[in-house]
């Protein structure tokens, strides 16, 4: 596997902006963070139902969704 | 969280701390969970047996019903998880006060949390350790002093070489 230092430039930036985003992730407010997991559920909710679980997305009493101002 | 400020208000449960990918999501960016882990200090019974069912009662009479291995409270699935050894006594002891909103509640230390994925030893684990020390602000010495005091270090020191 090719190793970070040999990564062309453009596919270094790509992986370094995508690290950021996940510490800019990190923190985030528990709350910001609850409304981003509950939009990882309802993403995954159709994947999870076609193999047959039963899970569900929960609801919170929110007035401010993710992404929404 | 206001839900189960009551149960311990009234009595139902001694302490409680919001624990497992939830509590992990607090010191690191949100893992997709389906289910809130909350770890619970049980009231002594009379016959000193560590059961959850007076708390899953409390739950019933506010109209709240079991499904599987949780508990539906407000459209979540709440998994209590009684503290059954002394590192979870201790994790719930030290856990962190916080707000959800305006509504005061606690979540697990993350060197707890890290300490837990330790003993616990599933891949999942792994992957919450790996997490906690990319992303959390972990302080050594008291995760070093967790690790010592309940036996951890040595497989601490495989999973972290």
């Amino acid at each position: 596997m090719e190793n970070m230092g040999t990564l062309r430039p453009e596919i270094a930036r790509l992986i370094a902006a995508k690290e950021q985003r996940r510490h800019k992730l990190a923190a985030l407010s528990f709350v910001e963070k609850v409304r981003v997991v509950v939009r990882l559920q309802q993403m995954v909710l159709p994947v999870l139902r076609a193999r047959g679980h039963a899970a569900r997305a929960w609801v919170l009493d929110d007035s401010n969704p993710v992404g929404q101002k | 969280m206001q839900v189960l400020n009551v149960l311990e208000r009234d009595g139902a449960l001694s302490r409680y701390a919001i624990g497992g990918a939830m509590g992990a999501t607090f010191y690191v960016e949100p893992v997709l969970t389906f289910d809130l882990d909350i770890f619970v200090i049980l009231p002594q019974t009379a016959d000193g047996l560590l059961t959850l069912e007076p708390l899953y009662a409390a739950l019933r009479a506010r109209g709240y019903t079991e499904e599987g291995e949780c508990v539906n409270i407000e459209g979540i699935p709440v998994q209590f998880l009684p503290a059954y050894n002394n590192l979870l006594v201790e994790a719930l002891a030290e856990a962190r006060e916080t707000l959800y909103e305006q509504t005061p509640t606690r979540v697990l230390r993350a060197e707890h949390l890290a300490a837990i994925a330790v003993q616990t030893g599933r891949d999942k684990d792994r992957q919450r350790v790996r997490l906690l020390l990319e992303q959390a602000l972990l302080d050594d010495n008291y995760l070093a002093s967790v690790l010592a005091r309940h036996g951890l270090e040595a497989r601490w020191k495989t999973w972290v070489p």
